[in-house]
């Protein structure tokens, strides 16, 4: 069996009262793209540095290719790139000082496809990190993470900062690792971005994962919408099993519909319908979903 | 992108470039440069003070008769020992060299150890850096290590310069490598107390505070082992001590070595233990909560109290300890067994009359001109920091002024350093009474304010140097502060002219209580710290904010 990019196994991490982490189960293989979602202080950057052995997780383990990261960090981190949610560098180094300097703690840069990435990021490597703007010390992390050709790549709101022009060589830049067999762990709250990039999502919330899957089994678990017109007043429906109805103009209904349409079509059938618009949920929507109760406490 | 999807998934090929330039190497080299500028600095200082002190005493005392007559006079003096702990055969060139360079120099060294383990450690992981570093092919042991060589690099720098000086100055060669290697074996033993407070704290600050607790209590084990009759037994305890009792050219005892070897590898290997499990970017000790006082947040100036709070009372406990102790010792100074006409040699070292309990207080004050104006300087470099790390970017784009901003910072240094000045006053009076002797409280305070003027001139310059040249300015504050206090020392010890040691603000400060307050120099000192302020904030005014 192909050892997982990723795995994580009752993973839990308590700084001093507050639970950060609630073991955390977690799977990831080679090759996939996978989005880990979050509002801010959901846990994210905690779960990577546990991921990454850089902090003790309080009980659980996680493993990257097969090595234990907090029992072996180094063997673990061969196969491994990651870029931090802060650009933190040294000041007084340039860009390019930086980019050998990381690349020598790394071991594995890619020097050609280095030089090509800096070209495609638009970066100035000549400048020292302190006269850079964060999205430029950030493309600095992104750069030197990108280049090693890391069999994972573990990435931590890896466009705070970026404009969007660059946000697409990012995404770019994503698919092709993808495409070479690379494995991404994508934390972010760019819900757009992680729509457009991952195979897989996972949804964290205060500490624990509350759901996950591919976008299309998110969405068969969430409602879909269809928004129906009708000539005239609306009809009066039958309640119908994991639907529900409620006014959305003076000639229109609104149905959230939980599983499969077909019931709805059916009590449809023979009233004066003039358009029927029917539409998956948006990842913003399921994400919403997660966090009603949150947002609204 | 053709030419990238078609590379493998990870190429071989490019990670056998550059062969043995692998991840250590780039550590210690990175650790190396940071540490470049300290390294250098400090280099100067061995060098010189090591150069100019047998050459001082040769021309200070050129006949045998002469030294001898030194040699008693000072073999049972506290005020001097106090500075330069137990003298050994200074009736020698040798033996005075390394007593009077021994204590300073090893102050200098356990300061170094400190400032360079802190920077090193902490600093990294402060900074958010640590996070990156280990998150490549490095293990947290490379990493320490890595860091803990580049300090090795720089403490055979340091005796290699200390040698250089004793050698220069004609001193035997072996003696000067054995004295050079006694100073210089300080540093690993306060880089691994710096390494444990890194483990400890979870900033620099609080590590450096800690690890600055350490050293004065070493200090302080060192005073009193070197003047309370019976407590010589506590030098052992101390390793400012352990350099003392080396006794380079006086009966060496290098088997002492072993102690700091000893000490320094413990310290070391417990700072790796401790650093091995905890989580990085924290310390060890548990943070304080946030706590819920909504108190001194009217102003910038009330929160920069608020958050300097927790370091004004560490300077200030440390100068009522120093001052209370020094005061209780001052009671044993006497002037018996001095011949006559030795108390004016004195005065020739830069040390001043330290045959009465007064000329002695008098010296312990001058050092305490040098504390208070580090003080100042230090409560810059706060200012400094509060811009370097944006907070003040955040404040300034509220309706606050640069001007009430800066003058607040400033008032603050100002007021921090009035009550540092009186409280020592007071506690050296507290000392001297309890050591059974009397004095008047007047007079202590006194002594206290006169401590004030010449810390208000570098708080003037420190506020320029902080307006024009916000990145270099604690370099210039304390390097000005350390050069114009050695200039003293040395001025007075090669007998330069009235004129050139003049130059120095320290050379008008007068030996309160032993001298009359000397009105017109303090008033001239203080007339330009303000200007100094003044077009500090003139030039703040104007200037960008700069990272």
């Amino acid at each position: 069996m192909l050892l997982k990019a990723i795995q994580a196994e009752g993973l839990s991490k308590r700084y001093g009262e507050t639970l950060a982490l609630d073991s955390l189960d977690l799977s990831i293989e080679p090759g996939e793209v996978y989005g880990y979602l979050g509002p801010n202080g959901a846990g994210k950057t905690t779960t990577i540095r546990c991921l990454l052995g850089i902090h003790r997780p309080t009980s659980g383990r996680a493993e990257l290719f097969g090595i234990d990261a907090w029992g072996d960090p180094v063997e673990a981190h061969r196969r491994v790139a990651y870029v931090a949610g802060e650009p933190f560098l040294w000041p007084a180094m340039t860009g390019a000082q930086t980019l050998e300097f990381l690349a020598r703690l790394h071991g594995g840069t890619d020097r050609a496809y280095r030089d090509e990435l800096v070209q495609r990021f638009d970066l100035d490597t000549s400048k020292k990190v302190r006269a850079l703007s964060k999205g430029n010390r950030q493309k600095v992390q992104l750069v030197a993470a990108l280049a090693t050709r890391a069999d994972l790549l573990v990435l931590d709101e890896p466009t705070s900062g970026l404009d969007p022009l660059m946000e697409m060589v990012f995404r770019d830049c994503v698919t092709a690792a993808k495409a070479r067999g690379q494995a991404v762990f994508l934390s972010s709250h760019i819900l757009s971005e992680v729509e457009a990039v991952c195979d897989r999502v996972g949804i964290l919330k205060e500490g624990k994962l509350v759901d996950q899957g591919t976008l299309a089994e998110l969405r068969h678990l969430s409602a879909q919408t269809m928004d129906v017109t009708f000539e005239g007043q609306p009809p009066e429906l039958p309640p119908l099993p994991g639907v529900q109805a409620h006014q959305a103009g003076p000639n229109a209904l609104r149905f959230e519909v939980t599983g499969s349409v077909g019931p709805v079509v059916t009590a449809l059938a023979g009233h004066p319908v003039t358009a029927l618009v029917s539409r998956e949920p948006s990842l913003e929507e399921i994400f919403l979903h997660h966090y009603d109760g949150h947002a609204s406490r | 992108m053709p030419a990238v999807s078609e590379a493998p998934a990870r190429s071989r090929r490019h990670q056998e470039t550059r062969a043995g330039r692998g991840p250590v190497g780039a550590l210690v080299q990175r650790a190396i440069r940071d540490g470049r500028v300290l390294t250098v600095v400090f280099t100067y200082l061995f060098l010189v003070y090591s150069f100019v002190q047998p050459v001082g005493y040769r021309r200070v005392y050129t006949t045998t008769a002469s030294r001898e007559e030194f040699a008693r006079g000072f073999g049972s003096n506290p005020g001097l020992r106090l500075l330069y702990g137990e003298p050994h055969d200074v009736a020698t060139v040798d033996g005075y060299t390394a007593w009077r360079v021994g204590g300073v120099l090893a102050i200098a060294a356990a300061a170094f150890g400190l400032l360079a383990a802190v920077r090193a450690l902490r600093g990294e992981e402060e900074a958010g850096r640590a996070e990156l570093t280990l998150a490549g092919i490095v293990s947290r042991r490379m990493a320490y290590l890595s860091a803990m060589a580049a300090i090795g690099a720089a403490t055979v720098i340091l005796w290699a310069a200390e040698f250089a000086g004793f050698a220069f100055g004609g001193l035997p060669i072996a003696g000067s490598a054995y004295l050079a290697l006694a100073t210089v074996l300080v540093i690993p033993v306060f880089a691994g107390a710096g390494a444990v407070a890194s483990q400890l704290a979870s900033t620099r600050r609080i590590a450096l505070e800690i690890g600055s607790g350490a050293v004065a209590l070493f200090f302080l084990l060192r005073v009193i082992a070197d003047t309370v009759a019976g407590a010589g037994w506590l030098r052992w305890l101390t390793p400012l001590g352990w350099a003392e009792e080396m006794r380079p050219f006086a009966g060496p005892q290098p088997v002492v070595l072993l102690l700091p070897v000893a000490a320094s590898a413990l310290l070391l290997l417990v700072a790796a233990r401790l650093g091995a499990t905890r989580d990085i970017g924290s310390g060890l000790l548990p943070e304080r909560a946030g706590g819920t006082s909504l108190r001194l947040l009217s102003s910038p100036t009330a929160q920069a109290l608020r958050s300097q709070r927790d370091s004004l009372i560490a300077w200030a406990g440390s100068f009522a300890v120093f001052a209370f102790i020094l005061g209780v010792v001052s009671s044993s100074v006497s002037s018996s067994g001095i011949p006559a006409g030795v108390d004016k040699q004195i005065a020739k070292l830069g040390a001043g009359s330290i045959t009465s309990a007064s000329g002695y207080l008098a010296l312990i004050f001058f050092v305490y001109v040098l504390g208070i104006s580090l003080f100042v300087c230090a409560q810059m470099g706060s200012a400094r920091r509060e811009e370097a790390s944006q907070q003040l970017e955040t404040l300034l784009a509220l309706p606050v002024g640069r001007t009430g901003w800066l003058t607040g910072r400033l008032l603050l240094a100002a007021g921090g350093a009035v009550a540092i000045a009186l409280l020592t006053g007071l506690l050296t009076w507290a000392g001297v009474v309890a050591g059974g002797t009397s004095v008047s409280l007047g007079q202590m305070l006194e002594a206290g304010a006169n401590c004030l003027p010449v810390a208000l001139l570098f708080l003037g310059i420190a506020a320029l140097a902080y307006a024009a040249a916000p990145r270099a300015s604690a370099a210039i504050s304390y390097g000005l502060l350390v050069l114009s206090f050695l200039w003293q020392a040395v001025g007075a010890l090669l007998g330069a002219p009235s004129w050139l040691a003049g130059l120095t603000p320290f050379g008008h400060v007068a030996l309160v209580p032993a001298e009359p307050f000397r009105a017109v120099d303090a008033v001239v000192m203080i007339g330009i710290g303000v200007a100094a302020a003044a077009v500090g904030l003139a030039v703040f005014r104007r200037r960008d904010l700069i990272a």
